[in-house]
C-alpha cells in the first residue's frame, strides 16, 4: 500500500479511467433500432384490437427498448459484470411486483 | 511517475480495498446508484397506476377506465382531428434523437474534440427544450378539455364508446353530449403526477446540459484533460429518455 504514502500522485476520489471512443456507427444503429421500434409500435397500435396479448407486446418492445438505452447509451455493455449486475437485478424485482399488483388490481375490479 | 502509480494500482486485486471494484470513478458510480433508486421512485408510481387501472377494468357497458390514446388525440395546428397516438410519439421521437445527439457529445469528448462537444451539447439542450414545450402544450389541451386533479370527467359512456369507435385516424372529432361522464378520479391525477415527475427531471436535465454546456464552452474539461462530467449529465439524460419509454408504454399504448 505503499502508493498511499503519496496522496497528491494518486487519488481514488478523484480517479478517471481513461474513456475510450467506440466510434459512432454503434450509436446510429441503436438510434434506428430505437427509431423502428416505435413506428412498429404505433403500427400495431392501429392494426390489432386491444387485448392482453397486444399489451405483451407492447412491454416487451419496452423491454427491448431499455435494453438498448441502457446497453449502448449508457454504455453499460463495456462496464464491468459486477457494476451491472448490481444495477439491474434489483430492477427485476420491480417486474415481479407490477405483475403482483396488476393481479390484485384486476380481483379488486370483481369486488368494486 | 504518476503513471507507473496507476499502474500498481491497477495490478492490485479487485477487492483488496483502495480501488473502485467497478473501474468507474466516484462520481459515475454514484450517478449510477442515484439512477437506480430514481428508478424505484419511477417504479412505484407506474405500479400505483396498473394499480388503479387494472381495479377500473373496461367492460362492455361502459368504458371505466378510458382508453388514453383516444383522449390525447390532439395534434397541434390540427385542430378538431382526431390523431390519436401521434404527438406523443413525435415527443418520443424528439427524445430519442436528443439522446442520441447527447450520446454523440460524450463520445466527442472521449476524443477531447472541444468543438463537437458544444455542438451536440446544443442540439441535446434544443432537443430538451422542444420535448418541454410538447409537455407544456399536452398538458394545456388536457386541462382545457376538463382534466382537474381532484376529478375525471373523462369516463367515456356507451355512447361516448361508439362514437369514439366510429371516428377514422384524421377525421374531425369533438366531444358530443353524453359522450363523457365522472370516471374513475385517479385517471387524470396520476397522468398530472407521472408526466409531470418526468417533465421536471426533464427540466432538471435541461438545467444540468445548459451548465456542463458552459462549462465546455470556457475551457474547464479541457483543462482538466477529460469531459467525464459529459459522460455524468448523459447519464441522468439517457434515464430520463429510458423512463419516458416506459411512461409511453404504460401510459399512451396500453
Amino acid at each position: 500500500m505503499e502508493f498511499y504514502t503519496k496522496p497528491g500522485d494518486y487519488d481514488p476520489i478523484n480517479y478517471v479511467p481513461h474513456g475510450e471512443s467506440h466510434g459512432t456507427k454503434e450509436l446510429w444503429h441503436t438510434f434506428w433500432i430505437l427509431l423502428g421500434i416505435t413506428i412498429f409500435d404505433f403500427i400495431i397500435y392501429f392494426i390489432m384490437p386491444a387485448s392482453g396479448y397486444r399489451n405483451l407486446i407492447f412491454i416487451f418492445f419496452g423491454i427491448v427498448k431499455a435494453y438498448f438505452i441502457v446497453g449502448a447509451f449508457m454504455h453499460l455493455k463495456y462496464e464491468k459484470i459486477n457494476l451491472a449486475l448490481i444495477i439491474l437485478v434489483p430492477t427485476v424485482f420491480i417486474v415481479g411486483l407490477i405483475m403482483g399488483l396488476l393481479y390484485e388490481g384486476s380481483a379488486l375490479s370483481h369486488i368494486k | 511517475m504518476a503513471n507507473q502509480i496507476q499502474t500498481t494500482y491497477e495490478n492490485q486485486p479487485m477487492w483488496a480495498g483502495g480501488r473502485s471494484p467497478f473501474n468507474v470513478s466516484y462520481g459515475k458510480l454514484m450517478m449510477w446508484i442515484f439512477l437506480l433508486s430514481d428508478a424505484f421512485t419511477f417504479s412505484s408510481l407506474l405500479v400505483q397506476y396498473g394499480a388503479q387501472r387494472f381495479s377500473n377494468v373496461q367492460t362492455a357497458v361502459t368504458s371505466q377506465w378510458p382508453d388514453p390514446a383516444s383522449i390525447f388525440n390532439h395534434f397541434p395546428m390540427m385542430h378538431g382531428l382526431h390523431l390519436p397516438l401521434l404527438f406523443v410519439s413525435v415527443m418520443t421521437f424528439i427524445l430519442i434523437l436528443s439522446s442520441v445527439t447527447m450520446v454523440l457529445a460524450v463520445e466527442a469528448g472521449h476524443r477531447n474534440s472541444k468543438k463537437e462537444v458544444q455542438r451536440y451539447m446544443v442540439y441535446t439542450i434544443l432537443g430538451g427544450a422542444a420535448f418541454l414545450g410538447c409537455q407544456a402544450w399536452e398538458w394545456y389541451t388536457f386541462i382545457h378539455e376538463g382534466a382537474r386533479l381532484d376529478g375525471n370527467t373523462f369516463g367515456i359512456t356507451k355512447e361516448g364508446y361508439t362514437h369514439l369507435k366510429s371516428v377514422g385516424f384524421g377525421d374531425h372529432f369533438e366531444w358530443e353530449a353524453g359522450d363523457r361522464t365522472n370516471g374513475p378520479v385517479p385517471f387524470a391525477a396520476l397522468f398530472f403526477i407521472v408526466t409531470g415527475f418526468h417533465g421536471f427531471h426533464v427540466f432538471s436535465g435541461v438545467v444540468i446540459n445548459v451548465v456542463v454546456y458552459i462549462m465546455t464552452v470556457r475551457g474547464v474539461f479541457e483543462r482538466r484533460g477529460h469531459y467525464e462530467m459529459i459522460e455524468k449529465a448523459g447519464l441522468y439524460w439517457h434515464f430520463v429518455d429510458l423512463v419516458w419509454v416506459f411512461v409511453f408504454t404504460f401510459f399512451y399504448l396500453i
